[in-house]
């Protein structure tokens, strides 16, 4: 089945492969944000089957963003994925609490980040 | 240039070559700054700017290497993430030693 994804990551090289990845991989559309701000708008406008969001990035972090989605009733309710290279246990705690779907790390491979996040959303 | 596994298929493998190319010269300032700041923590002059710097190119190239097929470059950004995070560098002669496989593993990536 087709789905929309949007990447929200300031990183050329992460958003990239991640494009790269999902296109080629599954099939999937992909939009992309290069920062938290850009993320909200485009969420809304094009109103995504799910949003893989990176933590760490200048001015609006990962989970001022997705506090912000939260906030949005347009927004309020797509899946959000965390994609992060903290590898911490009590980093991901803190990330989990927040009420996201997942905490997916980086690095990620690129065969199988589709896969992935079809098992932690329940598309497969 | 070395596809990022045996099992890739071929389209995926050429477009992540293509893409690793294309971010070569980030990679390498990344590096650079990485051997800048040890250079300077050796001699006593790091600054808190170069080490946040530091630590944040560290981070970005944890977070990358793998995905293009360099495990063993994302555990040597960690452990020299894990040394611009602290106060004290445990060792000098170490944190450069990791910089140079680093900068060895992505020259046989490129």
């Amino acid at each position: 089945m087709s789905r929309r994804i949007l990447i929200i990551d300031d990183e050329d090289d992460i958003r990239q492969v991640a494009a790269l990845s999902l296109e080629t991989v599954a099939g999937w559309d992909v939009i992309v944000a290069n920062s938290g701000a850009q993320g909200l708008l485009r969420a809304a406008e094009h109103q995504p089957d799910a949003i893989l969001l990176d933590v760490m990035m200048p001015g609006m972090d990962g989970p001022t963003t997705f506090r912000e989605l939260r906030k949005n009733p347009a927004t309020a309710n797509i899946p959000v994925l965390l994609l992060t290279a903290k590898v911490q246990g009590p980093d991901q705690r803190r990330f989990a609490d927040l009420g996201v779907q997942a905490v997916l790390l980086k690095p990620f491979d690129p065969l199988t980040l589709a896969a992935q996040m079809e098992k932690v959303l329940g598309w497969s | 240039m070395t596809a990022t596994s045996p099992a890739t298929p071929p389209s995926i493998s050429d477009s992540l070559n293509r893409l690793w190319a294309k971010f070569l010269p980030e990679t390498q300032r990344r590096i650079a700054l990485l051997t800048a700041a040890s250079v300077s923590y050796a001699s006593g002059t790091l600054t808190d700017s170069q080490r946040v710097e530091a630590h944040q190119a560290a981070h970005k190239l944890a977070g990358v290497l793998g995905t293009f097929g360099l495990p063993h470059g994302t555990e040597l950004a960690r452990r020299i993430e894990n040394e611009f995070a602290a106060e004290v560098v445990v060792s000098a002669a170490d944190l450069a030693k990791w910089i140079d496989e680093l900068q060895v593993l992505v020259d046989r990536r490129s």
